[in-house]
């Protein structure tokens, strides 16, 4: 299949060539000045090179929002264990589909990025980790590979540096939202279920197979070539003083145009709305999701938060993964409820008592709410749950869903309140469930 | 498990430092055959894992795309997470149920299709969307939809 | 040694363990500091999943759970704030929605870890107006389990155990999220020697042993302690009794021998205390009174001795050291050279389970007692503690004199039957492989009339006119002697012996 999205709307550094399907071959990546920036890595010391990813200011672009190179530094100095790098391409954040175009339209400036981050973190081996629905993105991965190996990229003494091995593999996963963690990531990488590794150890000391690792988003890694190439200034300059570059934000829901948009960091809301050209059908807004549905909705009133998390946690949200969902004012919110807390329950590993007992709970409850049998006890309950999810759990999946069920009574308890006392869903318009 | 398919997991094994790493690629292979990993295929790849047949099983019924059970000709998804549902991937649904005579989860009497629902397949900008198999089909309409299961075999 | 204040008091805790561990090898945990739990346990590997034991840390946020957080000095932990509690109050709750809450004809009633820290930490009332989550009901694991899915929490504590104990792995949790089920693998079976210790480290009534489900309430049961019998290892146990009647072995922890385990034969061996018991004195094929036995016992053995017959004893590795004690000066006073010993052998494994199937052989080594597999014969008298020895055995001896907890075929030979006490019905030492010295106590009366072995051969030695027997038994006054004299049990005494035993030189 062709995929139907080639590139962002709005493109900036990383997408620029996504549109150019010669981009994707090792030849026309190196047409467009791609592998220049390992090069010049290799002619750097690997300190030095994690030294500047840090004061590029770099944060994980998988949700989190972590210093990449912090999290770099985290990675044993003096170690006789092979040190393992994990691209993180798992993506499966509902309203998230960045990732899936970086495997398919740009795949060697995220090879690029791996390469480097390998040299500045001393590791010799990669694993791409692909969610398994994403077929066909991993298959662009896989002949980007083979592309690197046949050009003596990879493997052993990788561009002409001795002791630089580097191998990368991609690996499959079968269909597990919470292998996107990175500690869950790791257990699925193993063979096993993906059930999130309670901390310490950490991955930096006990990783993939007991290996020192490092876990990034697969567009973190992207963002690294360029930092390297064109210097920490210069990505500085782009975007908020303590969230750097762009990102590739993504927008869906009920606006004209979904897409893709690489934009600074720091754009605000309003603007990259009306690069989806604004609510549909002339419709007003009614709240938007910023980053994947992990993260609490914004009400319309918040369209001119700068998209970067510092803003986004002064109005008790998170950036997330840039992939925004957006709802107009026929939305039911109590729906919007019962599909991400279905979704939450689903994908639970069922680890944890909380989340594994309370994503079922808030599932039911909406659900009850939503047919009309709502009492107000439930909502007393509902009301309780996320406080009893959020930071009580061996990973951030109780927090991710119990955050959405908290903004969504913050914002909108109305509608809530109003199919409990009408005893149906007072939303005739909205889509259906 | 056939021979040819016990090789193949056996060449897979030198690309993780241990050789359960290849579990979830095995899985894929042995599921390959028959569509499904059933009993005596799961004991297989505990034998050849050196693993007790649970863990293999563990395993399978964590993640979704492993089937322990007869699978259809084809896998049809439909994609309900918020993005999709906000643009009709639900009401695509029910008029594929209505049009295949199977509710999600079952497979057409014919063995033709399987359709189910799926949570979020990146797919989000480009809503509704079916998964069929390996291939997305995206910005459907349920027209759209239902002319692509129909062209299955 | 690093310094931890808890809730306020200072603790010297071992470095480099986590705070449960820490407390626990201290003995402080449940008992002076309570920080409740449900995955963790001493001997498996950290789970860290159920939540409950969150505490505060001093200087962190979040709350942390003890099971998975280093102590360090100078830590400072806080363990019943409000913040714990509302914490503790949650997992309680969210355990307690899908719970089938059947507690009436549940076998973990009153000793379920559920009902216990729901009392103590739990809500008042529930919330929850939905059905509970269906799951199967009472469907065995294999043959000596239960499973309840209703009512597992998924502690995987069981899952743990088979993985890293008897490394079988026969148990796992399918599917994810709610849906999550405690399974084996279609057609396999839980079956290994050391299945039955799910139930006991199972916190819910999800894991119960076919054996002791419906047969009572625990409430009713006291715990008493004693040691298996069934090999060399001595592992610790607790025997539950109720109406002088052991219902059930439990395991009872002792880092030295068994940690917090049994094998599934020595759990059921619970049944030797009243199955098969050697319940009436004979004088060949017919039954007679215990004096009487004990008198024809003695004419015998002096009879033999004056007319210089040779006398042979045969200790038993079932046998008491002070039981033994009394059968080395009994052959003493008789000349009749060192008693034999014959130990029952069978298969070993790396865990617990011993290649010899007696839990004294050690100790009646260390008294002595010298290995033979017979012949006995030719002999005038053999005087036998236990049947290791079969019939044939005794060809050409004229008087067999057999004292014995249990029937056996040497009955119908023996020409005096005296029944004994069972270990369980009196108090002694056994030395196990390891030469750890263990004591047992009664934990019920015998349902006929038996003595010690001990009491039996000094009452033979009294109708045989030995000088220097005085036809009373003391365990404690031999156990006494035995420390002070034989320095193989040099300071190890019964009376000062504690529940965990003592390693003799």
């Amino acid at each position: 299949m062709t995929p139907v999205i080639t590139t962002p709307y709005v493109t900036n550094y990383l997408t620029e060539h996504f549109a150019d399907d010669g981009y994707r071959t090792l030849k026309g990546y190196e047409a467009k000045g791609g592998y220049q920036a390992i090069r010049k890595a290799l002619r750097m010391e690997p300190d030095d090179v994690a030294a500047a990813v840090k004061e590029s200011g770099l944060r994980g672009r998988g949700g989190a929002g972590f210093s990449c190179g912090l999290k770099w530094s985290f990675m044993p100095k003096e170690t006789d264990q092979m040190k393992v790098l994990i691209a993180n391409a798992d993506e499966s954040e509902p309203g998230s589909f960045k990732d899936r175009i970086i495997l398919e339209r740009g795949p060697h400036v995220m090879l690029e990025g791996i390469l480097i981050a390998a040299w500045a973190t001393g590791s010799s081996r990669a694993y791409i980790y692909v969610r398994g629905e994403y077929a066909h993105p991993a298959d662009c991965a896989e002949r980007a590979i083979e592309e690197l190996y046949r050009a003596g990229y990879l493997g052993r003494n990788c561009f002409g540096k001795k002791g630089f091995d580097v191998d990368i593999y991609v690996h499959r996963g079968a269909g597990a939202y919470i292998c996107g963690e990175e500690t869950g990531l790791l257990e699925s990488l193993e063979g096993k279920k993906g059930q999130p590794r309670k901390k310490p150890p950490f991955p930096a000391q006990y990783g993939a197979f007991g290996l020192p690792s490092t876990v990034n988003n697969i567009e973190t890694f992207a963002h690294v070539p360029f930092i390297i190439d064109r210097g920490v200034d210069w990505f500085r300059g782009i975007g908020t003083e303590k969230s750097t570059g762009t990102t590739i934000f993504g927008v869906s829901g009920h606006v004209e145009r979904p897409g893709l948009f690489e934009l600074p960091l720091g754009t605000p809301l309003r603007e990259i709305l009306g690069h989806a050209g604004g609510v549909r059908h002339g419709r007003a807004l009614k709240g938007v999701i910023p980053g994947g549905v992990s993260m609490p909705i914004l009400p319309a009133s918040d369209l001119d938060v700068p998209m970067a998390d510092e803003f986004l946690a002064e109005r008790g949200t998170h950036l997330g993964t840039g992939g925004m969902v957006v709802m107009d004012e026929t939305t039911c919110m109590v729906r919007v409820a019962c599909v991400v807390s279905y979704f939450f329950r689903d994908e639970s590993c069922g680890q944890c008592t909380q989340c594994r007992e309370g994503t079922g709970w808030m599932n039911r409850i909406c659900q009850r709410i939503e047919e009309g049998r709502g009492v107000p006890a439930d909502l007393e309950v509902l009301g309780d749950l996320p406080g009893m999810l959020e930071g009580q759990t061996i990973c951030a999946f109780a927090d991710a869903a119990a955050w959405p069920i908290g903004g969504l009574l913050r914002h909108f308890r109305d509608d809530f309140e109003a199919h409990i006392r009408e005893r149906k869903c007072p939303f005739p318009e909205s889509f259906e469930l | 498990m056939t021979p040819e398919t016990r090789k193949k997991i056996e060449t897979l094994f030198e690309r993780y430092p241990r050789k359960r790493g290849a579990l979830l690629p095995a899985i894929y292979l042995t599921q390959a055959e028959k569509g499904y990993v059933d009993r005596e295929a799961a004991q297989d790849l505990a034998e050849l894992f050196e693993i007790p047949p649970v863990a293999v099983w563990e395993v399978l019924s964590f993640y979704n795309m492993f089937y322990t059970e007869p699978q259809g000709r084809h896998h049809v998804y439909v994609c309900t997470n918020l993005s999709c549902s906000l643009r009709g991937a639900r009401t695509m649904l029910k008029s594929l149920e209505a049009h295949l005579g199977v509710k999600a989860g079952q497979t057409t009497s014919d063995g033709r299709v399987t359709l189910g629902h799926e949570e979020c397949l990146g797919s989000c900008g480009t809503a509704p969307m079916l998964r069929v198999n390996s291939d997305y089909h995206e910005n459907l309409d349920t027209d759209e939809a239902k002319r692509i299961v129909d062209s299955l075999e | 040694m690093p310094k931890i204040t808890v809730d306020g008091t200072e603790y010297e805790v071992p470095e480099g363990k986590m705070m449960l561990q820490a407390l626990d090898d201290l003995g402080l945990l449940l008992t002076e500091i309570d920080i409740p739990h449900y995955c963790w346990h001493p001997k498996l590997s950290i789970d860290g999943s159920c939540r409950m034991c969150q505490v505060e840390v001093e200087g962190t946020p979040k709350l942390q759970i003890a099971c998975n957080t280093p102590v360090r000095d100078g830590m400072v932990i806080r363990t019943n704030t409000e913040q714990v509690r509302t914490a503790q109050r949650g997992v309680m709750e969210l355990l307690l929605i899908n719970h089938p809450l059947d507690c009436p004809i549940c076998d973990q009633a009153g000793e379920c870890k559920l009902q216990d820290f729901a009392v103590r930490y739990g809500l008042e009332h529930a919330r929850t107006r939905d059905p509970r989550r269906p799951a199967k009901k009472g469907t065995p694991l294999g043959p000596t389990i239960m499973l309840d899915q209703e009512r597992c929490i998924l502690c995987r504590r069981c899952v743990r155990f088979c993985r890293e104990i008897p490394k079988t792995g026969e148990i796992g949790v399918f599917a994810r999220g709610d849906h999550s089920l405690l399974e084996v693998f279609s057609g396999m079976e839980l079956d290994n020697p050391y299945s039955m210790n799910v139930a006991d480290i199972c916190p819910v009534g999800a894991l119960t042993t076919r054996d002791f489900r419906f047969k009572i309430r625990v409430w009713f049961l006291e715990d008493r302690e004693t040691v298996c019998n069934q090999c060399a290892n001595g592992c610790n146990l607790y025997a539950s009794v109720a109406y002088n009647k052991v219902y059930r072995y439990l395991p009872r922890r002792n880092d030295g021998v068994n940690e917090t385990w049994i094998c599934d034969y020595g759990r059921m061996s619970y049944r030797t205390i009243r199955e098969n018991r050697l319940d009436e004195p004979r004088l060949g094929r017919s039954t007679a009174t215990y004096s009487a036995a004990i008198r024809r016992a003695g004419e015998g053995l002096r009879q033999a001795r004056d007319s210089g017959g040779r006398i042979v004893g045969v200790g038993s590795a079932f046998a008491a050291n002070e039981d033994l004690f009394v059968l080395r000066q009994l052959l003493d006073g008789l000349s009749a050279g060192p008693g034999l010993l014959v130990v029952p052998t069978g298969k070993a494994d790396e865990l617990l389970i011993k290649e010899e199937k007696a839990p004294n052989a050690a100790g009646a080594r260390l008294l002595g007692f010298e290995e033979s597999s017979g012949p006995v014969g030719p002999a005038a008298v053999a005087l036998v503690l236990g049947h290791a020895l079969p019939a044939e055995a005794f060809e050409g001896v004229e008087t067999l004199i057999l004292i014995d907890t249990h029937r056996s075929p040497l009955v119908e030979r023996a020409d005096v039957v005296l029944p004994a006490r069972y270990f369980a019905e009196k108090v002694g030492t056994f030395v196990n492989h390891a030469r750890r010295i263990q004591r047992f106590l009664p934990v019920v009366e015998p349902v006929f009339e038996c003595e010690p072995e001990g009491q039996v051969l000094q009452r033979i030695a009294v109708a045989a006119g030995l000088d220097g027997f005085s036809g009373t038994y003391d365990p404690f006054e031999i156990s006494k002697r035995l420390a002070e004299e034989a320095t193989a049990f040099a300071g190890a005494e019964l009376g000062t012996l504690d529940d965990q035993g003592q390693e003799i030189p």
